[in-house]
């Protein structure tokens, strides 16, 4: 009872591995807003809080979004793949597409969800890029990270994007038509195996190991807190106006209440019990003499370190690296939430 | 008998008095009953009426095997159709990219909380998914429903698994069960290509996992038993690891319950199957849940707490009134439309919206609470006093609480 789920678990390892020392693929379809119109610009620059209106064709931009506290209700990659055209890659389609009706009467804007058109797999790891060199028609030896190109994988079109949720220098998505999928796959398949990878077809991996270990977020991470109190707040344009501004410029003015550190579990608590909200629900609570001053928002494993990773979000400047603390009665280190 | 209403304190008794509304159900003496106590009410009720179901199913199946094995592939099939045809994907928070029947433990994992069996999603992954109950309101209604509600998950994990592109099979098992005695449910998805074990029949669905080293046990002292919509430190709303968010608004709309989910329907499927004939099957049912309604009431002191309850005055006797009461208490809970055409010390007539009452589009749902409210009025009032349907519009159920002699009774 009580076995660690990640650090027995040599299958999670060996996809994890094949990311971090050679290269992996999965299958990653999010949901896509394509976002077009003479407005679309300005558009996406008011719903987001990074700067958008300097994206270039061709270039990719991170940001959140935020409702009118200054909350993140997304987190999101936005591409731009034509003057007035973008792509706006999201897990939470639905409330997106809302929350740009709500937004949209005084743009000339359309904005539709185009998620059943097109697959996506991520490609990762260091031997990425010779694995995308042999499959394309052409290549991606100038493909910056987050730049995209269209390309030929076989018959079909693909949108090439360098970017991923890894952490990885080379990473490369491809989006193709859903039609095309299975043959895209085969192609990718083949070639990743060629090169010594593997297919990665753990959720836990690809959603939670891997970008934990560089420090990403994955959705629930990022429920209900701002960008300051997840250190998300660096490429904020306060220059122009955006949605749940003014909620966080008091923010900015008085500074978070929280922050999100990482921690580890130390190592001879191999097997415990602490639960995390990443499967739900409030997470262990973190008490520093008698008082809850956070709770666990994330705990996995880093396959790199060999460690029980994760999360807290907690009151601000409460807990400090290095800082030992309990959870549930187990020792844990308060660490940087990164450990590549 | 004339259809009077008797005099009944307005339920706006108070307006203007500067107190603070809030969210309740209203007996017809005023006692207010928070949301959550009806929630927890409608449910608890619902479940000893689907006790009482389940046990007219044991009568007309009576070997355990057969009977559970014809719930498991109904209850799998149906589910199987909705998931099918009905998809939800966002609702659930479930993403393009998963592929499989994993996916099927955050229905899961959602539709627990929404039915108040609150505890903790232990495990979230391709090959292995673990969820574990602290409360279970169905408890009661006996093992085979565990066996039958762990099949339709593995009916709407398969319908899920359908719609996206191919992944890996989970084989969802209910490896503890509180309906057994255990002190928490638990359910254990396992793909066999990592946990390898025998196939075994739907209703064999029932552990133990290969992977129970794993299994997180929840202690005592840790178990919980509010659901996340109405604890603090889940700021009052359910939210699970992919961040779906739901607070607790539209749960008593939206509450199913074990009798119209499943063992109603599993007893027209043994009149399909000739187990039985409907006439026979009807009959059953009558008998037990008039039973069962007798047996709520048996007792002086169970009477009395539910005139306290009820805040039924001491100048109402014994009456038809006071089953009224409880009607209306469990109507609103259930948030059934109903009108009162006669409230006296004679007789009580309500109209109830059929719709409304067949929960999930059960419409036998209503005749098992007919059958239950008939025994209920024997011993909470007295034998002369019955409840029975009258001249019902369409769409309605107008039933009528009265005194009624019957030699056949």
């Amino acid at each position: 009872m009580n076995k660690n789920i990640f650090a027995h678990d040599e299958w999670k390892r060996s996809e994890h591995m094949a990311v971090r020392e050679c290269v992996g693929y999965y299958l990653f379809t999010h949901q896509i807003m394509e976002v077009t119109g003479p407005d679309a610009c300005r558009f996406l620059d008011y719903m987001y809080p990074n700067n958008i209106a300097s994206l270039a064709v061709g270039r990719d931009r991170y940001t959140t979004m935020l409702n009118d506290d200054g909350e993140i209700i997304d987190d999101v990659v936005i591409m731009r793949l034509e003057e007035d055209k973008y792509w706006v890659s999201t897990l939470y389609g639905t409330q997106a597409d809302d929350w740009f009706y709500f937004h949209s009467e005084d743009y000339d804007v359309d904005a539709s969800e185009i998620t059943d058109e097109w697959h996506m797999f991520a490609v990762q790891g260091p031997k990425s890029k010779d694995v995308m060199n042999s499959i394309l028609e052409g290549n991606v030896d100038d493909l910056k990270f987050f730049m995209h190109k269209w390309d030929k994988l076989g018959e079909a079109e693909v949108l090439v994007n360098r970017g991923g949720f890894t952490g990885e220098k080379f990473g490369y998505e491809v989006y193709c038509n859903a039609d095309d999928a299975d043959a895209v796959q085969d192609a990718i398949d083949a070639a990743v195996k060629a090169a010594g990878g593997k297919e990665v077809t753990e959720f836990q991996v690809f959603a939670w190991t891997l970008p934990t270990e560089a420090g990403f977020y994955y959705m629930r991470d990022l429920g209900h807190t701002n960008p300051f109190e997840v250190g998300l707040e660096k490429n904020i344009n306060w220059d122009k106006d955006f949605v749940g501004k003014a909620a966080l410029e008091k923010v900015r003015e008085n500074g978070p209440a929280r922050e999100m550190v990482g921690f580890e579990v130390c190592d001879e608590c191999e097997d415990f019990y602490i639960t995390s909200k990443q499967y739900g629900g409030p997470g262990e609570p973190v008490y520093i003499d008698g008082e809850e001053i956070g709770r666990v928002s994330k705990l996995v494993y880093s396959y790199v370190k060999n460690v029980n990773n994760g999360y807290i979000l907690a009151k601000k400047d409460e807990l400090h690296i290095g800082d030992k603390i309990k959870i549930h009665g187990y020792d844990c280190v308060i660490t940087e939430k990164k450990w590549l | 008998m004339g259809k009077k209403i008797d005099g009944r304190i307005p339920q706006n008794s108070g307006d203007g008095a500067g107190f603070k509304q809030y969210n309740a159900v209203q007996s017809p003496w005023n006692k207010l009953m928070s949301y959550q106590d009806a929630l927890h009410y409608a449910s608890r009720f619902e479940s000893v009426l689907s006790a009482a179901v389940a046990q007219a199913y044991r009568i007309i199946i009576p070997d355990y095997a057969t009977r559970a094995s014809e719930m498991c592939k109904e209850a799998y099939g149906r589910l199987l159709y909705t998931g099918m045809n009905y998809p939800n994907d966002d609702g659930f928070g479930i993403h393009p990219f998963m592929c499989g029947s994993y996916p099927g433990a955050l229905i899961g994992d959602k539709g627990d909380d929404a039915l108040l069996m609150c505890g903790r999603c232990q495990d979230f992954g391709t090959y292995r998914c673990e969820k574990e109950l602290d409360v279970c309101d169905w408890d009661i209604c006996g093992s085979e429903l565990c066996r039958a509600t762990t099949m339709s998950l593995q009916g709407q994990a398969d319908a899920t698994a359908s719609r996206h592109r191919k992944g890996h099979k989970l084989d969802y098992m209910m490896v503890e069960a509180k309906g057994c005695g255990d002190r928490h449910c638990r359910i254990i998805a396992e793909n066999r290509e990592k946990y390898p074990a025998p196939d075994h029949e739907l209703w064999e669905s029932f552990g133990p996992a290969v992977s129970d080293d794993y299994k997180k046990y929840t202690e005592e002292e840790d178990c919980v038993s509010e659901s996340m919509m109405f604890r603090e430190e889940c700021n009052y709303r359910f939210v699970n690891g992919t961040n779906n968010e739901t607070d607790s608004s539209n749960q008593m709309v939206n509450l199913s319950t074990a009798a119209s989910l499943y063992l109603l329907p599993a007893i027209d499927n043994a009149v399909k199957l000739e187990y039985t004939t409907a006439e026979n099957a009807e009959w059953i049912k009558r008998c037990v849940l008039e039973a069962a309604g007798k047996a709520m009431f048996g007792e002086r002191y169970a009477i009395k707490a539910c005139r306290e309850w009820l805040g039924v005055p001491d100048s109402i006797g014994e009456d038809g009134r006071v089953l009224g009461g409880v009607i209306e208490m469990l109507l609103q809970s259930l948030v059934c439309g109903y009108e009162i055409e006669a409230f006296n010390k004679d007789e009580v007539i309500y109209v109830i919206n059929r719709g409304d009452l067949a929960i999930t589009g059960t419409q036998s749902l209503c005749e098992a609470h007919l059958y239950m409210w008939n025994g209920m009025v024997k011993t909470l009032v007295n034998a002369m006093w019955s409840v029975w349907e009258e001249d019902s519009p369409k769409g309605k159920m107008r039933i009528k609480i009265g005194k009624k002699i019957d030699k056949f009774m």
